[in-house]
């Protein structure tokens, strides 16, 4: 039984509903709302009903993500043309948009630092990654006038402007249009419908959802009635074709004109539109750059799977995952000869496309339950724990990588803080307070840091990490990317050889010994899509070989 | 001291049920409160609050109920936080509206359920426009701009949509009689 209707209230109570909605509500109308709202329940029943619409949308508009066709809702799709293939987002780009939308949605990440600590908002305010309409698909040989106009794979884009000196790139907008560009150019990003581009040359693909894509030049309007044309601008004048399909171009003050299949025009700031010939100019090539950037690929996965099959092979390696079996419950240890007990059960944590997208899968730990249990009995003389991972945010004040369940003698922590240092740590003995520590729950163990070697604008990279816990040259060393960033000494307090694992965790931490969620909940916001545990030290040189071997790409 | 498979279970437990109902519980809260931001700081606590005690928690009762009696306190504490000169409800009237909101979760299902046929069965511009409105990230201010329109005319078409999709939902669930 319905009775209170939003539509049916007084005039002045729905203004005021809607002010306080919108956050324009005087303090005057505030409390009348307020005291009219004490007496009437019916006005109280409707401004549920209208707050919960309100939450409603913005669930519903969070889908426009879709992971699958049926995530995106029946309500997305055109009516009118049931027939037409909807626009799909590609796989590679859904989980940095995904994530962005997370954070902003859930506010556990970026907006919950934003409040909570000054330096980390002002990192995540100048880097583009946080918001964004557009995402940089591919990028084939690049080249940068200067740092800041830097952009990687992966990046999202927001209202900024995209300047690159060479190469190609290619920018997938949320509506589904999808532009390449070749350098020399400058293109300013408006919004998931509009761009302009100041010079340089595009290649504008609109599907169907998308259409009604602009673009301008600096004295046109260019709008995508469905598929496929070509820019160029030069010193302001522009060249304007259709590859295929229809646009519409208003020139000046002039009369729109609509271009089909093989029309051109010039663009000149000072005279009249003019016909051109086509075929006159090249525009950048999608399948082109497609190929190679996909030759590419497969010859470093390639690569990658000889290295899979060195490591399996790898004596001193006491559990390697790789994340890319057909089952998504368990993941297999690949190291030889065979230990089905140390294969790994994934909670929670999602496939998603990894390093070589399309070709090898990875597993997301977004979910503050994700993770992978292991259980690897034995004693060990030294760790090396190595992975690549692809950090979202670090949300938590801990951010797990590995780690050992009851944190007791000689079992390890590896995760990095959100001061983006990565971290390691081992046991010495639980039963014993840590000297060194005015937290009177802290027991005797040292947590060896790296340097800080990720912020927000690493969001959406893979990375790939190291540490070795070395007693016998009593070191604790980190690596990135094959480097080493520190290395540093275990004193004789801290001194512990008989190194366990048990049972622990990829991604998360099991057996929190405080309930507390800040220090409890560890997951890693972020992929991981190989996971290496050796019972040895590795060399300098081992580790810098791992991560050229396994690498995905050739730059 | 719980055992480790209790343990396991209790943050299994604690983990599916969360998940399955923060969209719900992040509606309720956002009922109570004038802004996402503090909707979102309030569903943090609440999450903190609830995972705590999650073990007073009875299976056998509603956790979205329970959930929203912790959020109701939350919220509660949070407005008592909270600088003087917002626009947050009166204690009286947060308290009268939460508890009035508890009784309602099953409306506030129906009702989602109809706005999406309502949208469903706008025009593709309208349903862009508030799609767009209501994607995270997006300024109105910056959507008005470069719709070349202010943003006070902006929030009229918005408002418009809005009202607009509330009386096709109040339509579709009416019972009749």
């Amino acid at each position: 039984m319905k009775s209170s209707k939003f539509s049916q209230l007084p005039k002045d109570e729905q203004d005021w509903i809607d002010a306080y909605l919108d956050g324009t509500i005087s303090d005057g109308d505030f409390d009348q709302l307020q005291d009219r709202m004490m007496e009437s329940p019916e006005l109280r029943e409707a401004m549920r009903s209208y707050l919960s619409l309100d939450h409603s949308l913005l669930q519903l508009s969070d889908a426009i993500v879709p992971e699958t066709e049926s995530a995106t809702g029946p309500w997305l799709q055109t009516e009118s043309a049931p027939s037409e293939k909807i626009a799909r987002f590609p796989k590679s780009f859904i989980p940095i948009a995904a994530a962005a939308t997370i954070a902003f949605l859930t506010g556990s990440a970026l907006m919950y630092w934003n409040q909570r600590n000054g330096e980390i908002a002002d990192t995540a305010k100048e880097t583009p990654s946080a918001n964004g309409f557009a995402v940089i698909q591919n990028l084939f040989d690049p080249s940068w006038e200067k740092p800041a106009n830097i952009r990687r794979e992966g990046d999202m884009l927001g209202a900024e402007v995209f300047t690159l000196a060479s190469g190609t790139a290619q920018i997938q907008f949320f509506s589904g249009a999808i532009m390449t560009v070749e350098g020399p150019s400058q293109i300013e990003l408006k919004s998931a419908w509009e761009a302009s581009c100041r010079e340089g040359a595009v290649r504008m693909k609109v599907p169907p959802a998308a259409r009604g894509f602009k673009l301008q030049t600096p004295s046109s309007e260019i709008i995508d009635l469905g598929t496929e044309f070509g820019l160029v601008v030069r010193d302001g004048t522009g060249h304007v074709e259709v590859i295929d399909g229809e646009i519409s171009v208003r020139h000046r003050g002039e009369e729109e004109k609509i271009l089909k299949q093989s029309d051109a025009l010039n663009l000149d700031p000072n005279s009249a539109a003019t016909v051109s010939q086509s075929g006159q100019v090249t525009f950048p090539d999608l399948s082109r750059f497609g190929s190679r950037s996909a030759e590419e690929l497969t010859s470093s996965f390639q690569r990658w799977e000889r290295h899979r099959d060195v490591t399996a092979q790898d004596p001193r390696v006491l559990a390697y995952y790789t994340f890319d079996g057909p089952n998504h419950t368990i993941v297999p240890n690949l190291s030889e000869p065979r230990k089905p007990d140390f294969d790994g059960t994934v909670i929670l944590a999602e496939p998603v496309s990894g390093r070589w997208p399309g070709m090898k899968s990875a597993l997301e730990f977004r979910r503050p339950g994700a993770r992978v249990r292991v259980n690897i009995p034995g004693t060990f003389s030294a760790f090396t724990f190595a992975c690549w991972t692809r950090i979202d945010s670090l949300d938590r004040r801990y951010n797990a990588l590995f780690m050992g369940d009851g944190y007791e003698r000689g079992e390890p922590h590896w995760q990095i803080r959100d001061d983006g240092k990565m971290m390691l740590s081992v046991m010495v003995d639980e039963s014993q307070p840590n000297p060194r520590s005015t937290d009177p729950q802290s027991r005797l163990h040292k947590v060896y840091f790296s340097p800080p070697m990720w912020d927000m604008s690493m969001s959406g990279q893979w990375l790939h990490l190291a540490s070795v816990f070395d007693p016998a040259s009593r070191t604790v060393s980190h690596y990135v990317n094959g480097e080493k960033v520190s290395s540093q000494e275990i004193e004789s307090l801290f001194f512990v050889d008989q190194l366990r694992i048990g049972n622990g965790e990829i991604g998360n931490w099991g057996e929190p010994f405080r309930k507390d969620p800040n220090f409890a909940i560890r997951h890693l916001n972020g992929r991981l899509d190989e996971f290496t545990i050796y019972q040895s030290a590795l060399t300098d040189n081992e580790i810098a070989n791992l991560y050229h071997r396994s690498r995905s790409d050739l730059k | 001291m719980p055992t480790e498979t209790e343990e396991d279970d209790r943050y299994e437990g604690f983990v599916a049920s969360f998940t399955k109902y923060e969209p719900d519980l992040r509606r309720f809260i956002r009922s109570l409160l004038p802004t996402w931001t503090d909707t979102d700081e309030v569903l943090q606590q609440t999450a903190i609050v609830i995972w705590k005690k999650f073990d007073q928690y009875d299976p056998e009762t509603h956790f979205m109920k329970w959930a929203c009696v912790i959020a109701r306190f939350e919220a509660l504490a949070y407005r008592r936080k909270m600088a003087r000169d917002r626009h947050v409800f009166r204690e009286d009237i947060l308290e009268i509206m939460a508890d009035e909101g508890i009784d309602e979760l099953d409306s506030r299902k129906i009702e989602h359920e109809a706005l999406e046929t309502c949208l469903r069965e706008m025009t593709e511009k309208h349903r862009k426009f508030l799609i767009l409105a209501y994607t995270p990230g997006i300024k109105v201010k910056e959507m008005a701009e470069e719709a070349g329109t202010s943003a006070a005319s902006y929030y009229m078409r918005l408002k418009r949509l809005r009202r607009k999709l509330m009386e096709c939902v109040e339509t579709k669930t009416q019972v009749p009689g």
